[in-house]
């Protein structure tokens, strides 16, 4: 059956303790100061009434994705459970696709020189029915992983009590990736 | 500064740097030079001829094929795995404007080194290594009934590889300056506009004796009328940034105003590229003296203006996104 899948980040829940940046490296091997993720954080307000924004960066999986349209040799493409992934042999690393993310999520492998993007841990974990190594390592459980079409999947379960927000809606790129946006507020 | 998520480095990098910007350019002036070679051969050339060639007509059918080929080796030193490029034509994406500027050119490519073969014929029948060319030239030949529609048709693939440059950048809604239908337009206008001053120069050096006045006369004119089309088309393209609002606003705001990038367009771009050809071609057309001194400085501003165009299109785009 074709799965749904869907990842959760609840800005609630992230502290920016940044395991999930080090686990993603370490899981699929990625070149030293390069990322496939980045956990960035914000500082809002004025003195005392302070919060912090954090905001997660990688590729978020979209359905409409502008990198499988531009690709010229289908190196970028999608699989049927809706997932963009690199074909290294066929790119070109013509870099078409890196000018056409909204969401910066692709780069150039020093090593390879093909582009370079998460994958979800598709290959190492996903497809081995584990969940990616950012959502396993994470302490506060802000990031969730699933299948949407499993009734008692985590997100299944997290989808009917929260309001989304996707990144860059109005791209109507449809991310896989979800926010549950941050609720606290500042006077600023 | 180390951020304690990490290197910005790579979010910073741009992607497409100079070599795509001068392939552009090199593009539209391949482009630009055919169609001027082209509207001089069916508006200004008086008889059907083999041998007696405009200068203009000469200088269209060289600079089409040497400058796409030097665009063209830019474009494949820029991939990063240039030896992989051959999967351009192996795996083929409709949907991508890439794919269709490969289909193009490899159209476009072979006709204007034929007609660049068929122009210059006289010349190259002298080398041993025209019998290699000798049976394609002759079987060409054997078309000479259907010319004016193979004139037409190559007309009409230069018009693609002159759209084809700017459609590649508009289909990129992540980076609003390029996200335009305004730029094919602006960029096969430019084309035509280095075409007009690189066909006048090439000219001017090498095919002087066959040098016409009056088509040189027609090109000015034409220019003037491309220049004053170009005003326009840049300022809708920013207008309509404009109007877009959100990132787009932020954007258009920023690379119009802020660094070595707004310094480029208005000194560059406008003042070099578009107001002093201007200036240059009215003193030259009004003073009804074709005076070889204007004409040079006037081809190369416009050149140098429409390299700082797309260098600017290009490195502004990625640098201001609003963001």
């Amino acid at each position: 059956m074709i799965k749904k899948y869907r990842m959760i980040y609840d800005e609630n829940l992230c502290i920016g303790c940044q395991s999930c940046s080090i686990a993603c490296r370490v899981e699929n091997n990625v070149s030293d100061s390069f990322f496939r993720l980045q956990v960035r954080m914000e500082t809002h307000g004025i003195f005392p009434n302070l919060a912090m924004q954090f905001s997660r960066h990688a590729c978020v999986m979209c359905q409409n994705a502008p990198c499988v349209s531009v690709c010229p040799t289908h190196a970028s493409f999608q699989t049927k459970d809706g997932l963009t992934h690199i074909d290294e042999r066929l790119c070109i690393s013509c870099k078409y696709c890196i000018v056409a993310c909204p969401y910066e999520a692709r780069f150039i492998n020093p090593h390879t020189k093909a582009v370079e993007k998460c994958t979800f841990c598709f290959d190492n974990r996903v497809s081995k029915e584990i969940l990616p190594a950012c959502v396993s390592i994470c302490p506060t459980e802000a990031l969730s992983f699933g299948d949407l079409n499993d009734k008692n999947s985590t997100v299944s379960q997290k989808s009917h009590k929260n309001y989304f927000t996707f990144p860059k809606e109005y791209l109507r790129t449809f991310p896989k990736v979800a926010l549950i946006p941050h609720k606290k507020g500042t006077k600023s | 500064m180390m951020n304690v998520w990490g290197s910005m480095a790579q979010y910073e990098a741009i992607a497409w740097s100079w070599e795509i910007a001068v392939y552009l350019f090199l593009a539209g002036l391949s482009s630009g030079s055919t169609i001027i070679g082209l509207l001089v051969k069916w508006n200004r050339h008086e008889r059907d001829t083999y041998s007696i060639w405009d200068a203009m007509i000469k200088a269209g059918a060289i600079t089409a094929p040497v400058s796409l080929i030097l665009g063209l080796i830019l474009l494949i030193v820029d991939l990063g795995k240039p030896f992989s490029f051959y999967w351009l034509f192996v795996s083929y994406n409709f949907n991508s404007v890439m794919t269709l500027g490969v289909l193009f050119l490899l159209i476009y490519t072979p006709t204007v080194i034929v007609f660049m073969l068929l122009v210059f014929e006289q010349k190259f029948v002298k080398y041993r290594a025209y019998i290699l060319v000798e049976w394609l030239i002759d079987y060409i030949k054997s078309f000479h009934h259907y010319s004016k529609i193979i004139e037409y048709f190559l007309f009409a693939t230069a018009l693609c590889i002159g759209a084809y440059t700017g459609f590649l950048l508009c289909a990129i809604y992540a980076i609003p300056m390029w996200n335009s239908p305004i730029l094919p337009i602006l960029f096969l206008t430019s084309g035509v506009s280095s075409g007009i001053a690189v066909n006048i120069l090439i000219g001017l050096i090498f095919f002087k004796s066959t040098m016409s006045e009056e088509s040189v006369k027609y090109l000015l004119v034409l220019d003037l009328r491309v220049i004053l089309t170009e005003f326009p088309l840049i300022g809708i393209l920013f207008i309509g940034m404009g109007y877009e609002g959100g990132d787009s606003l932020v954007a258009v705001k920023d690379a119009l105003s802020t660094g070595l990038w707004a310094f480029i367009f208005w000194f560059g771009v406008i003042g070099i590229g578009l107001l002093l050809p201007l200036l240059t071609v009215i003193i030259a057309l009004k003073s009804h003296v074709y005076r070889v001194g204007y004409i040079w400085m006037n081809s190369i501003v416009v050149i140098l203006g429409v390299i700082m165009l797309r260098y600017y299109i290009i490195y502004a785009g990625q640098i201001y996104t609003g963001q």
